[in-house]
């Protein structure tokens, strides 16, 4: 198993180097560097083309070019772009805005996809798969590009506009109703009869909620409140523990209960200490949740129990963190929005400049300059992992050794987790790791529609000015992460398959 | 053992009718099957109409070449603003009360110098299209060589294509294509094709060798190694052929996903350079005129989803009627 | 895999040569050690009772009727034999007594486990029993196990889905049931991933996954089509073994004539989704009543007697059950097939002088007494008359060839 991952790592760093060159090659060869100097008057001219070139090393051959800049990436200098910036500095502002948009992106995609491809390969045929299947056609065929700019229409200009006056039209509420009916009533395999009072209820809910919180202008002001935070954390509860051992009253249930009776708790005994904390507290905090949880998991699981109970013990605790981290951000929204003129939803740049407030106010406006690019970013990948997990569902579903599963009793939330979830998630692995490539990619176009001076800027602008080294820059970072990427994919596909690992 | 083959058969009398016996076995070939298939995935056949109408539309309305077209505007020409150059285009039948069906002067409007938006579009379509096809046709072109080659031969010639395709995969698409286009696409719109073309064959190549490394282990291509074929006539003889689907269902998906390529290096400025112009161009031309424009921004965008979505539904039939029980997906 | 039984080159050999071969072996070798006649008699204890099931599958072209009134009863330490073509409905059919089958079909009819209704339970009390009290062994044991859980996972889950008890005492069943069926260092064996074991060791493996709940049904569809000569033998073997160990009915599906006769006190013999033959298996064996169990038994090659004799396979290929011809669904294959047999669809009745056990209540609908020998067909007066009724539906099919070839 080592042995395997030493011998693809190495591999990888092999093809990697190769990579650099053959990129810096066509990097330094986009075309002539000095194209616009030869504009100067002459009597700038000479002097700033015999500048640029020595800085560009313009007079040495391409390989030498390429061997110079290989060696200063190996002490760690990435060199400077044409007109002398230091290309680590660029790439230090640049990176970290990139990281997290691909990330969030990656990691939503994954997740959501998995879900909503798995929940429509079991509801194979029904309305709400072919929805989803038609949904995806859709999403592989929408220019990225084109959906940016939409959502930057849309999600950020008007919405800001809507949020000073945040209330819905009642065709909005029935719209919106009327889809929620639809997805839940089509999540239940029952008869007609339980599925058209499912549409009901979900439908009459929403639109109560939506009409309540359109009239109070909650938009404007969000909160969740105790009492929200207590019935969602049950809610997660009892899902979790479903979802690992059934409903009903058992030890597995009745430590999740409490630990979201724990997480209401430290709702109102928290409140003194979250007025600014740093995200080392967060993060401090989050392990205790996980500490305590696990304590309470184990114990209240006892013997027969435990291996259902800590899961669901820990998944409840942090789902109600979560809940609560949500309620406390939202509540600082109302100020947030006034401070940044009431336009939370950015449309340029990956943070308002200069902006100082508190960890809640920081946090809102990466959220509201991040939740848009990484919407439109979501919609590249999402598709491929909903069909793919999709796909795959149903093939594993098929499978003789779920039919086993299912002849020796085990009930139907069990098969599909234990047997059939956790081989269909075999070839995503795979999926994650092409996909990193057009998810960057998908990122630089995003920036440039966003307006982020971030990696997509260091390339078009490198492209375009003929200089190869912030190209480079931008190689370094994404064939890195798809490196990286094929690696934990190699990894993860081992853990899950032992017949790779044993072999 | 209980099973007699079909040869068995004609021992059956020829005067009971198999059809009145519930036993009608109508042979079928291989083709005829696809075809059947194909032409029962409603998706599909919906996604040829519109692609049919989107190429129609697109080489009737302006022209192209020989074909002389019946728009009488074309895409640089400029005309005073009707109606402050929104569409004129009418789809709300008279008896609905709507205004009518009708074109109108500008169907799809005027930019804000006074050139018709429909003919800009259909010029645009063109372009968009013809790039697309051959994006699609050199890619799988290449793809297939390269993932043949790579799975019929062992050793040397495997490694080095695999380890060729490894680096190109480590390469994202978006800059490879990016710098491609800029070192030599950017003369016309044919060379900008051959070069994407030349820089996305990489997943036809791992589709392809799969199924060649599964089907050189085969009995037939046994046969015709231990008679001394030569290694290129069973390539393109004997594999080739049969994985045929495979080939067809790349093509379809290579060139939807070129149309969104095309349209992104396009909207970055690396794509189709002036006086040409594509889909993606025209939207980059005119996003800042979203808010008071937005016909501006729909049109384009509009005919690139149509025009990528009927092809995906095209290769999804395809794939479904070539390898019904076969459940993968593009990967 | 360092866990391969050891093979036979010569069975190997055979398995790959002429499949029929290999089968008639297979038959012969069913009779080495632990035989039907070694085992423990049935008990009265009736356990499973199927009446009238019927399956329909609905699709594009129309409803698929897969079983079209099945009806048996089984006791325990029974052996039924369920034998038939592909597509004789004997799988769907078991597999709708497990309640196994996708949500699209139509099952109809009873199923009685001990006189409780199977197909009228709520699903929860449905699962209950699967598993538990009706187990299943499958086809093919390289595919029938999850490749990502250990086997012992793999067993104690079985045990605690139905029962709670500490993961400790679910593997320590495990490993008994291990080596109840002959897995050698058991406890070795408990942390090993499928992969590692031989495809006899995996059916070993499933049948002790089946038995590990002490179920009063085992069904086995077709256990031991998947694996090499040798092995099979030793299946079976176990199989009997096992359903004395636990006192349990076994129903074994199979196309293979051969099994059957070494392993069933009971056959019956499905075509085109009906029960056609049924009756103690020396009986349904040596006096055949249906020109399909008689064409069935024709086509084993010989073991005795006159070897130059050619083998006569059935001609034509079983009906669509789509579209089921009207009559008795053998017609276009049949030798002896008369107009009668166009129009009307036999019904299952005893044959002349069929005997039934003494003291057995007759089943409502058609399955007649345990024991009893019946069969379907208008002709079955001339087949029990016949000597030998392989002998006669060969001459006769011989006859019907020529007719038709002078025509």
């Amino acid at each position: 198993m080592l042995a395997f991952i030493t011998r693809r790592l190495v591999t990888s760093v092999l093809i990697f180097f190769s990579a650099t060159f053959v990129v810096y090659i066509m990097a330094a060869n986009l075309g002539d560097p000095l194209a616009d100097l030869r504009e100067l008057p002459p009597q700038d001219r000479e002097a700033a083309i015999a500048d640029r070139t020595e800085r560009m090393n313009l007079d040495k051959p391409v390989v030498a070019r390429y061997f110079l800049w290989l060696g200063g990436v190996l002490t760690g200098d990435l060199g400077t772009n044409r007109v002398g910036q230091d290309v680590n500095l660029m790439l230090e502002r640049a990176l970290g805005a990139t990281l997290q948009l691909v990330l969030a992106a990656t990691v939503l995609s994954i997740v959501i996809g998995v879900g909503i491809g798995v929940i429509s390969a079991l509801r194979q045929y029904s309305a709400l798969d072919l929805g989803v299947t038609f949904g995806v056609f859709v999403c592989f065929s929408l220019p990225v590009f084109w959906v940016a700019t939409l959502l930057k229409q849309y999600g950020a200009i008007e919405f800001n506009d809507w949020l000073a006056d945040p209330s819905l039209a009642w065709w909005v509420i029935g719209l919106i109703a009327l889809f929620m009916g639809a997805v839940f009533s089509s999540l239940l395999v029952t008869d007609r009869r339980t599925r058209l009072m499912a549409f009901g209820v979900a439908a009459a809910v929403t639109a109560v909620l939506l009409a309540v919180l359109s009239a109070t202008a909650w938009f404007a002001d969000p909160g969740l409140g105790p009492i929200v935070i207590g019935l969602t954390a049950g809610a997660a509860a009892v899902g979790f523990a479903t979802l690992f051992s059934g409903l009903e009253w058992n030890p597995t249930m009745k430590a999740a209960a409490i630990c979201a009776a724990l997480g209401l708790v430290s709702h109102f005994a928290l409140l003194p200490f979250l007025d600014d904390p740093t995200w080392w507290f967060m993060g401090l905090l989050a392990l205790l949740t996980v500490a305590i949880c696990w304590a309470v998991g184990y114990f209240v699981g006892g013997e027969l129990y435990r291996r259902s109970a800590v899961p669901v013990s820990i998944l409840t605790g942090l789902f109600t963190a979560a809940v609560i981290f949500v309620d406390r951000m939202l509540q600082s929204f109302a100020s947030f929005s006034e401070s940044v003129r009431g336009r939370p939803i950015s449309t340029i740049g990956a943070s308002t400049p200069n902006y100082s407030g508190s960890f809640w106010d920081h946090g809102l406006d990466s959220f509201g300059s991040l939740i848009l690019p990484t919407m439109a970013l979501l919609l590249i990948s999402l598709a491929s992992y909903t069909r793919y997990s999709r796909a795959s569902m149903l093939e594993v579903m098929n499978q003789d050794y779920v039919r086993t599963a299912r002849a020796k009793g085990l009930p139907e939330r069990t098969v599909i987790l234990r047997h059939a979830f956790r081989n269909g998630l075999i070839p995503i692995t795979t999926l994650v790791a092409f996909d990193i490539g057009t998810v960057l990619g998908g990122a630089v176009i995003i920036e440039t529609v966003f307006g982020w001076r971030a990696m997509g800027d260091l390339l078009i602008t490198g492209i375009n000015e003929r200089d190869p080294n912030p190209v480079m820059a931008f190689f370094l970072v994404a064939g890195t992460a798809i490196v990286v990427f094929n690696m934990i994919a190699d990894i993860v596909y081992a853990y899950l398959d032992p017949r790779i690992r044993l072999s | 053992m209980v099973q007699p083959t079909p040869a068995a058969a004609p021992g059956q009398t020829p005067g009971t009718s198999d059809a009145a016996q519930g036993m009608n076995v109508k042979a079928r070939t291989q083709t005829q099957l696809v075809i059947r298939r194909f032409l029962r995935h409603r998706g599909a056949i919906a996604g040829m109409a519109l692609l049919f109408f989107v190429i129609a539309l697109a080489v009737t309305s302006i022209g192209a070449g020989p074909i002389p077209g019946w728009w009488d505007k074309n895409h640089i020409g400029t005309a005073d603003l009707v109606n402050g150059g929104r569409p004129t285009l009418g789809l709300w039948p008279g008896f609905l009360g709507g205004g009518g069906v009708h074109l109108g002067e500008h169907p799809f409007g005027q930019d804000n110098i006074g050139r018709d938006y429909f003919a800009v579009v259909m010029r645009g379509t063109q372009v968009s299209l013809v790039i697309a096809v051959i994006v699609g046709v050199v890619a799988t072109a290449v793809g297939t060589v390269i993932g043949a080659v790579a799975g019929y031969f062992r050793g040397a010639a495997e490694a080095t294509l695999m380890r060729a395709t490894d680096l190109m995969i480590t390469i994202p698409t978006l800059l490879f294509a990016a710098m491609v286009a800029v070192m030599w696409g950017n003369q016309n719109i044919v060379t900008l094709g051959l070069v994407l073309g030349a820089v996305t064959w990489t997943q036809t190549a791992r589709l392809v060798r799969g199924e060649v490394l599964a089907l050189r282990e085969k009995e037939f291509v046994e046969a015709a190694r231990s008679v001394g074929t030569s290694a290129a006539r069973i390539i393109f003889k004997h594999l080739l052929p049969n994985v045929i689907g495979i080939i067809v269902v790349s093509v379809t998906l290579a060139i939807s996903s070129a149309i969104l390529l095309e349209s992104a290096l396009s909207f970055l400025g690396l794509g189709v350079q002036a006086p040409d112009t594509s889909l993606g161009k025209i939207i980059n031309e005119y996003r800042t005129a979203m808010m008071t424009r937005p016909w501006l921004f729909y049109w384009p965008g509009a005919f690139i989803i149509a025009t990528a979505l009927s092809i995906n539904f095209i290769g999804d039939g395809l794939r479904d009627a070539f390898d019904p029980r076969q459940n993968r997906v593009r990967a | 895999m360092s866990m391969n039984t050891p093979i036979d080159p010569s069975a190997a050999l055979a398995t790959s040569s002429a499949a029929t071969d290999a089968l008639a072996e297979s038959a012969e070798e069913v009779h080495t050690a632990y035989t039907l006649a070694d085992s423990k008699p049935p008990l009265d204890e009736e356990v499973l009772r199927v009446e009238n099931l019927t399956v329909e599958f609905p699709t594009d072209e129309g409803s698929v009727k897969a079983v079209r009134g099945v009806s048996y009863t089984v006791r325990a330490r029974e052996v039924l034999g369920i034998v038939g073509e592909s597509g004789s409905g004997k799988s769907v059919s078991s597999m709708a007594v497990m309640g196994l089958l996708p949500r699209s079909a139509r099952v109809r009819g009873r199923v009685l486990y001990r006189g409780q209704d199977l197909l009228a339970m709520r699903p929860k009390q449905q699962r209950s029993l699967r598993g538990r009290k009706i187990a299943m062994v499958f086809q093919d044991p390289m595919t029938s196990l999850n490749p990502v859980h250990t086997v012992g996972d793999q067993l104690a889950e079985a045990v605690l889905a139905h029962e709670l008890v500490p993961r400790a005492k679910a593997m320590a069943r495990a490993k008994e049931m291990l080596e109840l069926v002959g897995i050698p260092q058991a406890d070795r064996r408990l942390r090993a991933y499928p992969h590692e074991f031989s495809g006899g060791m995996r059916q070993r493996v499933v049948i002790a996954m089946a038995i590990i709940n002490d179920p009063d049904v085992i069904i086995a569809d077709e256990p031991t089509t998947a694996l090499d000569v040798t092995v099979q033998a030793q299946i079976l073997e176990k199989l009997l073994e096992v359903k004395d160990a636990v006192n349990a009915a076994v129903v074994m599906i199979t196309h293979d004539l051969g099994v059957i006769a070494g392993m069933a006190h009971r056959t019956l013999v499905m075509y085109a989704g009906k029960p056609v033959e049924i009756g103690a298996t020396d009986e349904v064996f040596y006096r055949p009543h249906m020109p399909y169990t008689a064409g069935l038994l024709g086509s084993i090659p010989s073991m005795e007697g006159d070897r130059t004799e050619r083998l006569r396979p059935i001609v034509g290929t079983p009906p669509s059950l789509i579209h089921l011809p009207q009559g008795c669904p053998f017609t276009p294959r049949c030798p002896l097939a008369t107009d009668e047999c166009r129009e009307n669809e036999p019904e299952l009745l005893p044959v002349p002088g069929a005997t039934g056990k003494a003291g057995d209540t007759p089943a409502p609908s058609g399955a007649g007494p345990i024991g009893e020998h019946r069969a379907a067909c208008h002709h079955s007066d001339r087949l029990g008359a016949a000597e030998d009724a392989t002998v006669f539906f060969r001459t006769e099919a011989e006859l019907r060839a020529e007719r038709e070839e002078g025509r």
